[in-house]
């Protein structure tokens, strides 16, 4: 019974912005709603209360850092290790150090990047069920999922094209 | 500290080939046929270059032995992704044949163009492979090579000496090719000793460098333009 | 505010996905078969021993390093694009950065194989990977090929994340859709596992579209050095022609109209081919079209400044190189590549005319040849003339080096046609996205189409 939700799919974002308000209104805390969507709504169409924050791009410089760092290491403790003289160049050469330091920034700022966004989206996340109306996604409406228990109120479902409990 | 080098006296040389073919039973280098050497995969460690001088009936044949100049400053070594070739102490240019994976980048880099690659795995039919230098590997396909100053006899000297407790003296090594020249125009020793004859003919003023020009600072001298 | 944006044109993206397609089935089929020409030949040089293929002393590098920096160049086509046009915020590369990125994907693999192929001993590889071993010996990071491997991985890690990121979306839409179709299926299991669970929700497009942005930024500097490094394992050479300090911006630039012309091209097969005219339409062949058209100018200018620079210098062992491609041995190369290259580009470019999809096709077939030409004219060139003069060399490519050659397109084409019956080959959420912020309406009443976009993927 606590898991049950109230599905509505909303033809326009404008109309869940509506329900989303409502719901507000209702005092509905914004763990309880969910808004899914086919493309990024506009910023204000979020249940109301909900943050919506990223630690990008900070995790990306840190992972760059990182990386950098970690490059120029290899290259420079490597060349130290078995010191084998080449062509005249110094046993630590300091320009191919600084190509192989530039590809390690920008490794570790993607692969950084890369693990923000599936941490901060929750990824990979097989657990849910899909739900009853989850086709209305696909077709560009704006599915809202609020709990069972919260929101007695159904008002909020008044511009829904469809609704359905599961 | 010693400092392997080698003094080409040109207007000695008269083109005979003994040097070029000493160094390949010297080395085992493979033969490698006639339609293999027709692609330009002939591999001649020492090869005489022939350039003609003027027209006929007044016409010069100038000949150079060109091989493996044990530069200072190498361009092909920092290029081998692998270590597989670098700067020995004692200004060699070593050629590790076990780690050569074969990109080919050093043959390239190299601007007297001295480095041979084994497209093919050497063969040596009965009764050739009896010829074949103890001392020395056989190449397998897929790696480079080139002249190593004859290296093996240089260890084999260093160690006779080691055992005399004395030093190597100079003209106690001999590179195959330099012991082949019927006209003694190779002179191999030690740079760095004032005494050796071939820092001697290093000063002379018929000596030069190839491709001085490129900095890569050969340890082979050319004397030239004394005739 | 505005309603949505599926409609009947988004059937033809997904007609690919849905079911069984044979003539796209034919298509994997036909260049499956290339791409077994490609590893029987490469199987057939590691048994033989790699004399088998045309290289030779003094041209050492041929036919396999002409095709790993073709191939590389291409690579540069989508990411770059689709990075740059993000970050300026270009609405009008909503249908075409998929396919680019798919380009640069798979460009990139089989780039990073030829190097593999061009190599004595494949099999020990290996040592030039940065791993401990008990030999305690390591690679050497001052050969511009380990350059190579640092930047070619990252790229290629970096384009497959900068793909595979914005499909996660696309995949959740198809997969909604076919849970209510057929929701047993093979293909829907596939799509569902690929979707990763995505839901959608605002926090979650807020992260993804940060990640994206981020890594549109991030990949236009590896991009550029990717083939600034490839340029420099001829640049840091002191062989002559190759020993010009021209070399990294020229090739990033020839590297870039190279993928744009492939670009070009197979948006034009994908629009015919999949009759998706309403996304790749003409406005897209137009404005890339112009993006081509500068490419070309730019290229040209390089080229003309580096053989400028050449034939003024008179330096004598770069003349002999320069002198044999002007009138000389590569002389039909040289002026088929200025022909594709610059004088059929210019003539057909500047007139809207011929941005038409098959004036841009015709024109992209053309410059890929003559970039092909480029690579190999600077690879072969510059080693048949060595400094002593008397090693001049003949280079003349066997059977072997050819059908790794087609083998090569056969296996971009097998990738390729394998991707559009996996996923989307315009991105469907990105132009759902485009149409409404078309339609949103104005902050202070002005009509929507004048709306510039408030906010950007």
């Amino acid at each position: 019974m606590a898991n049950e939700y109230l599905h509505a799919a909303f033809r326009t974002s404008a109309e869940a912005r509506v329900a989303l308000n409502r719901l507000g209104q209702d005092g509905v805390a914004p763990e309880h709603v969910e808004v899914r969507s086919s493309v990024p709504l506009e910023h204000d169409v979020h249940p109301v209360g909900a943050k919506l924050r990223s630690k990008i791009p900070w995790t990306s410089l840190a992972g760059a850092a990182l990386g950098g760092t970690a490059f120029f290491m290899m290259v420079k403790l490597t060349s130290e290790a078995y010191p084998l003289p080449t062509g005249g160049q110094p046993i630590v050469a300091l320009p191919p150090a600084g190509v192989i330091t530039f590809e390690g920034v920008a490794i570790g700022a993607v692969l950084m990047t890369v693990a923000t966004v599936l941490i901060e989206c929750g990824l990979p996340a097989f657990r849910k069920k899909p739900g009853p109306l989850d086709h209305h996604i696909a077709l560009d409406h704006v599915l809202v999922s609020v709990k069972q228990d919260e929101g007695a109120s159904t008002a909020w479902t008044a511009q829904a094209i469809e609704t359905a409990r599961g | 500290m010693t400092r392997w080098g080698m003094a080409i006296d040109v207007d000695r040389c008269t083109g005979c080939g003994a040097c070029a073919v000493a160094c390949h039973a010297e080395n085992n280098i493979q033969t490698v046929g006639e339609v293999e050497a027709a692609k330009g995969r002939a591999m001649h460690w020492l090869r005489i270059e022939r350039y003609y001088e003027g027209t006929f009936p007044d016409i010069k044949a100038r000949f150079m032995p060109v091989l493996c100049q044990q530069c200072g400053h190498a361009p092909c070594e920092p290029v081998c992704p692998v270590y597989a070739t670098y700067r020995t102490p004692e200004g060699l240019n070593a050629m590790v044949y076990a780690r050569c994976i074969g990109t080919r980048y050093c043959a390239n880099n190299c601007p007297y163009t001295v480095r041979f690659f084994n497209w093919f795995t050497p063969e040596f039919p009965t009764p050739l492979e009896r010829q074949l230098n103890p001392s020395v590997s056989v190449r397998p396909a897929g790696v480079m090579e080139k002249c190593t100053f004859c290296v093996q006899r240089i260890q084999d000297a260093q160690e006779v000496a080691a055992q005399e407790e004395r030093e190597v003296r100079d003209g106690e090594i001999r590179t195959a090719c330099s012991q082949s020249c019927p006209a003694q125009a190779i002179t191999f020793g030690d740079l760095d000793d004032a005494s050796s004859l071939v820092a001697q003919l290093a000063h002379s003023d018929r000596a030069s460098h190839l491709l001085e020009d490129l900095s890569t600072e050969p340890s082979v001298i050319y004397l030239a333009g004394g005739r | 505010m505005a309603g949505p944006a599926a409609s009947v044109h988004e059937e033809a993206l997904l007609k690919p996905l849905v079911g069984f397609r044979p003539k796209l089935f034919l298509g994997s089929l036909l260049t499956g078969g290339l791409v077994g020409l490609l590893f029987y030949a490469w199987g057939f040089q590691i048994v033989n021993d790699i004399g088998v293929a045309g290289i030779t002393r003094p041209v050492f590098w041929g036919f396999y390093i002409v095709n790993f920096v073709f191939w590389i160049g291409i690579s540069h086509a989508g990411t770059l694009i689709s990075a740059i046009l993000r970050v300026t915020q270009a609405e009008w590369r909503r249908p075409v950065t998929r396919c680019a990125e798919a380009i640069t994907t798979f460009a990139l693999m089989i780039g990073g194989l030829f190097p593999l192929i061009h190599l004595g001993r494949p099999w020990i590889f290996w040592y030039m990977v940065p791993i401990p071993t008990d030999r305690g010996i390591w690679p050497n990071f001052r050969s511009p090929l380990m350059w190579d491997i640092m930047a070619i991985t990252t790229y290629l890690i970096g384009s497959v994340m900068y793909l595979l990121l914005p499909m996660i979306p696309d995949f959740a839409i198809i997969r909604d859709r076919m849970m209510r179709e057929s929701p047993k299926s093979l293909k829907t299991l596939f799509f569902r596992v690929a979707a990763l669970g995505w839901r959608g929700t605002p926090q979650q497009w807020f992260s993804l579209e940060a990640g994206i942005k981020t890594m549109a930024v991030v990949i236009i500097p590896v991009a550029v050095s990717v083939h600034t490094i490839v340029s420099w394992d001829f640049a840091m050479a002191i062989q002559p022609m190759w020993h010009s300090t021209i070399f990294g911006p020229y090739f990033v630039v020839g590297a870039i109209y190279s993928g744009v012309a492939v670009l070009m091209l197979a948006m034009y097969l994908l629009r015919r081919g999949l009759h998706i005219e309403q996304y790749l339409n003409d406005k897209v062949f137009n404005n890339l079209g112009l993006m081509f058209l500068a490419f070309a100018m730019l290229w040209s200018y390089f080229t003309f400044a580096e053989h400028l620079t050449v034939w003024y210098g008179n330096e004598h062992s770069e003349r002999i190189v320069f002198d044999a491609r002007i009138d000389g041995r590569f002389s039909g190369f040289f002026w088929t590549m200025i022909v594709v290259n610059t004088v059929i580009p210019f003539l057909v470019l500047p007139w809207r005319k011929g941005r038409s999809p098959l004036g841009t096709a015709i024109v992209g077939f053309g410059v890929l040849i003559g970039m092909w030409i480029e690579r190999y004219l600077i690879v072969v060139g510059t080693l048949s003339f060595p400094r002593l003069t008397y090693t001049e060399g003949f280079y003349s490519p066997t059977w072997v080096e050819v059908g790794i050659l087609i083998g090569s397109v056969g296996l971009f084409g097998f990738l390729y046609f394998t991707f559009i019956q996996l996923a989307p080959i315009v991105s469907l959420w990105e132009v759902r996205e485009g149409e409404h912020i078309k339609n949103r309406p104005a902050p202070h009443g002005a009509s929507p189409a004048l709306n510039p976009a408030e906010k950007e993927a």
